[in-house]
């Protein structure tokens, strides 16, 4: 019986003593560099989404655009004859999750990230990402991505301040309307959406008539649907995701408003149209860097391949994935899958033109600076010529 | 002045809602004593259904709601009996239990219909009712009076019927109603039946009017459940003016407050259980000497 | 013959505990050590939510919400106010302590399912204004929340913040068992069991249920402070509801009685769910249905499991006596008895229940150091009576006065205090608390105030504890009750239960002992060391009052008696001639030609 405590004893003090380095110096972090052993080892891409909660659905949209990318330069040989393994984690909309998801995709040799769309949970990672050197281009728009200061970020499209400026001085110095509604939610994307469509009004000289603010989740609009429509707009801007949006049109329109409504990306959306019902939403203004699947040709190609791939046409988040994607490609094949700062210098070398424009990226990671006005007419968005 | 009136004619329509959501709630506590957490949940699953049969399966919307109510009342029927054994032993278990149930259900939507919403169309496309300048829509108007018509069912069914004196005899002693020869466990899975399918009715109503999401039982249950409070838990008039109550005070406070309305609204809330927790009817006690 | 006590083996567990602690971070890499920081600050809150939900019985579904307070008051101080992390961190936990007594304030009007809306509700409340508010980030969050200093050590290391968490969570589960074990954890067990014994034990209600929300806020809070700390980065994703309802699975799943099994469901579930994140409705769907088959089949949890293993090996509570004989030396030490006169005294007392008048108008003198005796039919009021006077009801009229003060409208606290103890009709022991808990609630006479010890005196409480420990050990023994002093009630027969209900009633040290219906299922040699033991109380000092049908026993017990009759006193006086008055017989037979009967001739008294 005491011998059986002494030999207990004497274990825990052997594997005391051996331990006595701090823990985690031995971790397999790979500080960049040159790729590992082996020229036949797949490239390892993580791709960051929320798979459920509210969010989800963008998070399958923008894995299917990844994804086709992929698939397309797998086909074609992948990178220096290496196929590109991407997996997919979900980061439940939930930042906390996301940087958990950060050191796991290090840990277990991810050499790049593409997401989140949501730019809160990345903000979160962006720091865990720079120390883990995994450069990573997400499809988040908010302007605080902008403050980060890592060299390692990097937008598949512009900033909100881009979507809602050109959104602007369309509505204001191009159709001449003076009373602006606003009406947006107050998660992340919605809170930016209202600064920076508020600056831009300013910008240009003028205040809205009435700012009104929903809480996310909420799926009835019509308390503030009503008190806006006391202060008759003749537009009104929405800053909220896909089916709220598309709610706000149903549920303003049952309230006899015929104001114009104008968006930013949402709104260029299979779901928003479904949700608000097509019928009202023609003349919807849209800013959006990807006007619809037949703007180009190659938008047009990238739709075709998609709908044969997925069954369902594409949207704006995946075409947005998928040009992020190709940049990542692309700076893969010119550094021939070098890893950490030097991909990421890669990535910002990268000039590539996709469906969303041409990608030039400056030194806060922003590629694209412009987008296009279309106006929704039974489901479909043409562009107007400026 | 408009909009003081559109204001409250839309949280009429929406205190229907609300009043039928606190229905189930009363009528299960009435008769059981327990406060049930997974009736937002079942709520959900109702609307999902009657919104999958009027979609999916194109059905008219007059039969997807009642077929909806049948299939959440059998699910209601399932927890009742699983949940059996803590009846009338432990009222914490059993609302840790009910928790548990709404924890599977709502995890179930998702697995079904993923987490992605659907919009409903609205069922009725008649010309909205122009009153002074308030739009009344011609759905809110049905919605109020499928409401009514459902509160007056259940009225009936509790007092004119033999079960449904059977399910009062248990609110009030379940010991004594076991000595009658009443089945407790059979009245008390009729109520919880009940319970649900109003919680169905509650959500398929709701859905042309929101949006069917794996959470939008969340919001609609916890709103109901202070409707329920407020007007007096176990109550039928109770369960309709505090429905209507809070469908009228959530209107304005979302116009007042916007992004605080809910944390307004619970604040309030708490305020007034502690003042007077047996709501504005009174608590139809349950006898648990 | 071997040197290993219990107690040293235990050590040696916990040495090893805590060698295998240290050693753990060398096998993980930088993604699982992150996950284990993780699980340890979830099991840091799972055990405040143990103590408030498991030991102390409130429904607390605000626990996720101090949690928040706790993080978002570290990273709005350090960062917008660039206050340093220790020092915001302190002010974060008086934050978290007063989000505790706001939340807790509802729980003094409202129980159980209330109390869990309501909570819930401020949850909601708590969320709703995270998301708004401009100085918390709103839906974004907040970053760039410093690395807290710690002696140069590098704590932006996960490796090495899991020491910091380590600590800090064996100190609270130190602290919580410490609170648990000792004099206020066992009223906060009692309180959860059966508040109105508790009360009527000298338990102050309203503070104790607070100093569980207190409780949980402290632990909220550190875990918050932690969690700012570690992830740099708070978004109110990381409080919502469903996070709330995991952490309830947790504690339910772990076994909300136990600390450890709620540290273990915490650890377990964060696991799980990092195993399952991919799969996270499936994983919603697993801990749902795991929470209902616990809740039906096993309510205490995986640690109820081990603990009734524990319990059902260790059957031999049941010593070899079983019952023993009562020991009158079992009262040495009872107070000094009170000036011979008027103990209590009831004046006029009304007490009407909406329409229903069960006192009217009651007027009893209560000598000390007599044994009164108060019978009556069913219904007559005598329990209500014993109910008033306790200050379970305040009177609608009249007075009593003890010692000659007015206790008509104290709180049954107040009147334990003061010395008056009673026993209940339908036994009310403290069903998950053993014998000797039960008698050591009772004798505890510290008042609520007391409790400030834990905090800045611990070393106190643990005498203190030991001494009473000590005290219930003997009262125990000499109530014969030394065999089943591990034993929880429901295991003992019934007259054994009854006894016990006498010893803890006496362990409080009254000077008024009310005795309701202490003979009821009694056989007769029971009930004859019933008689032994009522007449060795009154003996010692301690006034009886004796609720009893049992007539024999009335007359051979008592000095006096009193008749209530539909809430009046239809007669008082010697048991001899109180059982010859014709109102009395009238109102126990009735009307009938049976009380036209002459009364028996002769009473066989025993002398008292």
């Amino acid at each position: 019986m005491i011998r059986r405590y002494r030999v207990i004893g004497c274990a825990a003090l052997v594997l005391l003593v051996a331990a006595c380095s701090a823990p985690g110096s031995s971790s397999d972090s790979t500080a960049g560099g040159s790729p590992a052993s082996g020229s036949t080892a797949p490239v390892k891409i993580a791709v960051v989404d929320a798979q459920s909660g509210s969010s989800s659905d963008l998070g399958q949209f923008e894995y299917r655009g990844v994804k086709l990318a992929v698939d397309q330069a797998n086909a074609a040989g992948g990178v220096d004859g290496r196929k590109i393994s991407l997996s997919l984690f979900d980061d439940q909309g939930d930042p906390t999750v996301g940087t958990e998801l950060a050191r796991k995709i290090a840990s277990e040799g991810y050499i790049a990230m593409l997401g989140t769309a949501e730019s809160a949970v990345t903000l979160a990672m962006a720091p865990i990402l720079e120390s883990e050197h995994i450069p990573n281009i997400t499809s988040g728009q908010s302007t605080k991505l902008l403050a980060v200061g890592s060299p390692y970020l990097f937008l598949n499209g512009p900033t909100g301040l881009t979507y809602d400026s050109t959104l602007a001085k369309y509505v204001v110095t191009t159709k001449g309307y003076k009373k602006i509604a606003m009406l947006t939610n107050n998660d992340s994307y919605g809170a930016g959406e209202e600064s920076a469509f508020s600056t831009s009004l300013k910008s240009l000289g003028l205040t809205p008539v009435a700012t009104k603010v929903v809480p996310a989740g909420q799926t009835n609009m019509t308390p503030e649907l009503t008190a806006i429509r006391g202060a008759n707009p003749q537009v009104l801007f929405i800053g909220a995701e896909e089916a709220q949006s598309g709610l706000i049109v149903k549920q303003a329109r049952a309230l006899g408003m015929n104001v114009v409504i104008a968006e930013g990306a949402p709104a260029g959306t299979p779901l928003f149209l479904s949700t608000a019902g097509v019928a009202d939403t023609n003349g919807t203004i849209v800013s959006s860097p990807y006007l619809g699947n037949g703007v180009s040709s190659a938008a047009q190609a990238f739709a075709a391949a998609y709908t044969s791939a997925y069954g369902t046409a594409p949207e704006l988040h995946g075409a947005k994935a998928y040009d992020g994607a190709e940049v990542m490609i692309a700076a893969l094949k010119a550094c021939h899958a070098c890893t950490g700062l030097a991909l990421a210098n890669a990535i910002r070398a990268v000039h590539y033109t996709g469906l969303l424009g041409t990608f030039q990226f400056n030194n806060q990671g922003v590629g694209i600076f412009a987008t296009a006005i279309g106006i929704l007419n039974d489901g479909k968005i043409t562009p107007v010529s400026n | 002045m408009q909009s003081f009136f559109q204001t409250l004619t839309s949280g009429l329509s929406f205190g229907a809602v609300y009043a039928l959501v606190a229905l189930g709630f009363s009528l299960v506590y009435r008769t059981m004593g327990l406060v049930n957490f997974a009736h937002g949940a079942v709520l959900t699953i109702g609307a999902y259904v009657a919104s999958t049969f009027y979609l999916s399966a194109r059905l008219p919307f007059a039969v997807a709601v009642p077929a909806a109510m049948a299939v959440t009342g059998a699910i209601g029927l399932v927890i009742e009996r699983v949940l059996r054994p803590l009846e009338n032993k432990d009222f914490d278990l059993m609302l840790i239990g009910t928790i548990g149930a709404g924890t599977v259900l709502e995890a179930a939507a998702i697995l079904i219909w993923t987490s992605a919403g659907r919009g409903v169309p609205s069922p009725v496309s008649a010309a909205p009712l122009i009153v002074g300048g308030v739009r009344i829509g011609a759905y809110n108007l049905a919605v109020v009076g499928i409401a009514a018509v459902a509160v007056g069912g259940l009225t009936v069914f509790l007092q004119r019927t033999k079960r449904g004196a059977a399910m009062q005899a248990v609110a009030m002693d379940h010991e004594a109603a076991t000595a009658v020869g009443i089945h407790v466990g059979r009245s008390n899975a009729l109520a919880f039946a009940i319970g649900a399918g109003l919680a169905a009715l509650a959500g398929s109503l709701a859905s042309p009017l929101l949006y069917v999401s794996p959470t939008m039982g969340d919001s609609l249950g916890i709103q109901g459940f202070a409707a329920a409070i407020l007007g007096g838990f176990g109550s039928i008039p109770g369960a309709i003016v505090g429905g209507l109550g809070i469908g009228v005070i959530g209107s304005f406070a979302a116009q007042w407050f916007q992004g605080y309305s809910d944390l307004v609204t619970f604040v309030v809330f708490t305020v007034l259980v502690m003042i007077r927790p047996t709501g504005i009817f009174g608590e139809q006690t349950v006898n648990r000497a | 013959m071997s040197i290993v006590t219990p107690f040293r083996a235990r050590l040696l567990g916990l040495a090893a505990l805590a060698v295998l602690a240290w050693l753990l971070p060398y096998r993980l890499n930088i993604y699982w050590i992150s996950v284990t920081d993780t699980a340890l600050l979830f099991a840091l809150l799972a055990v405040g939510m143990g103590l408030v939900m498991g030991t102390a019985g409130q429904v607390n579904l605000a626990q996720i919400a101090f949690f928040g307070v706790g993080a978002y008051a570290t990273g709005i101080l350090t960062t917008h106010e660039g206050l340093g992390f220790w020092t915001a961190a302190l002010a974060a936990l008086g934050f978290a302590i007063a989000a505790g007594l706001v939340v807790g304030l509802p729980a003094l009007r409202v129980q159980s399912h209330y109390l869990g809306i309501v909570t819930l509700g401020l949850a909601v409340a708590f969320l709703d204004w995270v998301t708004n508010a401009p100085v918390t980030g709103g839906d974004s969050g907040l970053g760039g929340i410093p690395v807290p200093p710690l002696f140069g050590i590098d704590l932006s290391s996960q490796y090495l913040y899991y020491y910091l968490e380590v600590v800090v969570l064996a100190a609270g589960l130190a602290f919580g068992y410490f609170v648990v074990r000792t004099p206020l954890g066992r009223r906060m067990r009692a309180m959860r069991d059966d508040s109105l014994a508790a009360g009527a034990a000298g338990t102050e209600i309203g503070v104790l249920r607070m100093i569980a929300f207190l409780l949980a806020g402290v632990y909220g809070g550190m875990a918050g402070v932690l969690y700012a700390g570690q992830i740099h980065y708070i978004a109110p994703e990381s409080f919502s509801i469903a996070d709330m309802f995991l952490l309830l699975a947790m504690v339910i799943i772990g076994g909300r009685r136990s600390l450890a099994g709620c540290v273990l469901g915490a650890v377990g579930l964060i696991i799980a769910q990092q195993e399952l994140v991919n799969l996270a409705a499936d994983a919603q769907l697993g801990y749902g249905l795991v929470v209902v088959a616990v809740v039906v089949f096993t309510p205490t949890g995986l640690a109820g499991i081990s603990a009734r293993l524990h319990r059902r090996r260790a059957r031999g509570f049941a010593g070899p006596g079983g019952l023993e004989p009562f020991q009158p030396s079992a009262l040495d030490g009872a107070p000094v008895p009170a000036a011979s006169g008027t103990l209590l005294e009831v004046s006029g007392l009304v007490m009407r229940f909406r329409g229903l008048t069960a006192l009217d108008g009651v007027s009893i003198e209560v000598r000390t150091g007599e044994i009164l005796g108060v019978v009556g039919p069913n219904g007559s009021g005598k329990t209500t009576l014993f109910n008033v006077i306790s200050g379970l009801y305040r009177p609608s009229g009249g007075s009593v006065r003890f010692c000659g003060r007015e206790i008509s409208a104290m709180r049954p606290y107040r009147v334990s205090q003061l010395g008056i103890a009673r026993t209940f009709q339908h036994l009310r022991l403290f069903r998950n608390l053993t014998v000797l808990d039960n008698v050591l609630v009772w004798m505890d006479r510290t008042r609520s105030g007391w409790s400030w010890r834990y905090v800045c005196w611990p070393w106190g409480v643990w005498r203190y504890d030991r001494a009473l420990q000590d005290r219930a050990w003997a009262l125990v023994r000499g109530f014969g009750l030394a065999s089943f002093v591990s034993a929880l009630p429901g295991e003992l027969p019934y007259g054994t239960q009854r006894r016990l209900e006498i010893a803890r009633a006496m362990a409080s040290s009254p000077s008024l002992l009310l005795l309701d219906e202490p003979a009821a299922g009694l056989n007769a040699d029971e009930q004859r060391q019933l008689a032994e033991i009522v007449r060795a109380i009154r003996d010692s000092g301690v006034t009886v009052v004796l609720i009893e049908h049992n007539m024999g026993l009335v007359m051979s017990l008592c000095e006096r008696v009193v008749v209530l009759d539909s809430g009046m006193v239809i007669a008082s006086g010697a048991p001899g001639e109180v059982a010859r008055d014709p109102t009395v017989l009238e109102a126990y037979l009735g009307r009938t030609p049976l009380s036209g009967l002459p009364a028996p001739q002769r009473e066989p008294t025993e002398a008292s």
